[in-house]
């Protein structure tokens, strides 16, 4: 693998977004925002706190769901972008595995989760682990009871369908939902990462 | 209309390499894109039982009160009108839209969004609606009418009384002390 993470997270840990005149960022195919951690947190949280035990499940899925077509969508103008052309793009040599570890380098350097792939069986599992990540703030409030890192779980599921699930898809109609991603480990409840199992849906 | 001081928002930006996560003028942000904020939106819409909708504008209040707040105490900000001017910049740059504060008074405050990435975002993934779904910039207002009135998080009940989503020409917001 010829993939240079340190290089790709110095270089796109640089790219800065603002709002233009109209207070938008379009990017990535895209409209982009740049909100506190705490708030994606916050709410999420108040959901799965707010809704009885039955129906926790439920809500979690939406929340992993909000991030998998997060991920989907624009995880594929972020590997189809200029700037993944020019900083990432030279370093490929197998595809698409080589373009999977590049995403989650500039997962790194966007400041969703410090992460990596430990373990990839291409077309059929991907093992992550996250050493720090916003959604595992919630333990300045105290341990929690379950796994809450939903946007991981939900970008990773969604990484691996563009890598192998198909044709990329704008109405997401097929292409996405081919994999599916168990939290198995999570800072925020004790454990010193977090882990992410991905296999086919 | 509210009379604006002109005032710059300051912007700093870092990436801390060891974390490997980005601050804006100190605090922990992440990108998201409108798939992401639509899908958050729809959730709280749907979960009419447990009043979904409150608790996204309550998490975008109580989060956004403690931007501004800190920005304002750390800028030694207390005019009305610098905090107006203030609160419109940080929307524009985080990528939320264009508001303006049109009416700021002890009692109600009202805004109005040109521009906003809620509703277009909305738009763009589903069409249009028949009801106002920007419940985050709710939230906003909520928290920005509380602080230029001096007045502690949760005085204001929010209510969005157009929206582009629905068609209209902006989407607007009315806070009433409650």
């Amino acid at each position: 693998m010829a993939i240079n993470r340190k290089k790709i997270i110095e270089e796109m840990s640089k790219v800065k977004v603002v709002g233009n005149d109209q207070g938008m960022i379009p990017a990535f195919g895209v409209y982009v925002q740049q909100l506190p951690g705490d708030f994606w947190n916050g709410f999420a949280q108040r959901m799965v706190n707010s809704v009885p035990a039955d129906l926790i499940g439920v809500v979690e899925n939406l929340l992993i769901n909000a991030a998998h077509e997060c991920g989907y969508h624009t995880g594929y103008g972020i590997i189809t972008s200029d700037e993944f052309k020019t900083v990432v793009s030279p370093m490929i040599e197998n595809e698409p595995e080589d373009v999977l570890h590049g995403a989650f380098a500039i997962f790194t350097a966007w400041g969703w989760a410090k992460s990596e792939i430990v373990e990839l069986v291409p077309g059929e599992k991907m093992v992550v682990r996250a050493y720090d990540y916003y959604e595992s703030d919630l333990m300045q409030y105290g341990m929690c009871l379950r796994p809450s890192a939903y946007m991981i779980r939900g970008i990773c599921g969604a990484f691996m369908d563009l890598a192998y699930g198909g044709a990329y898809d704008p109405k997401g109609e097929s292409g996405i939902y081919t994999f599916k991603c168990d939290q198995t480990k999570g800072i925020e409840v004790g454990n010193d990462y977090g882990e992410f199992v991905v296999t086919k849906a | 209309m509210v009379k604006e001081k002109n005032i710059e928002f300051e912007l700093d930006k870092t990436f801390d390499p060891v974390r490997c996560r980005h601050y804006l003028n100190g605090v922990c942000t992440v990108l998201h894109c409108h798939h992401y904020a639509t899908l958050y939106t729809q959730l709280a819409d749907d979960a009419v039982d447990f009043n979904g909708k409150e608790l996204l504008k309550k998490a975008a209040e109580d989060s956004f009160y403690a931007v501004l707040n800190d920005y304002y105490s750390q800028n030694g900000i207390e005019a009305i009108e610098a905090k107006i001017s203030i609160a419109q910049q940080y929307w524009q740059v985080v990528g939320m839209g264009m508001i303006k504060f049109t009416g700021v008074g002890q009692y109600t405050v009202t805004a109005e969004m040109d521009y906003s990435h809620l509703d277009e975002g909305w738009l763009k993934k589903w069409g249009s609606r028949t009801k106002p779904v920007n419940f985050i910039s709710a939230g906003f207002v909520g928290a920005v009418a509380a602080l230029t009135n001096n007045k502690p998080l949760g005085s204001y009940k929010v209510k969005e009384t157009k929206g582009l989503v629905c068609g209209d020409d902006v989407s607007a917001f009315e806070a009433i002390l409650s």
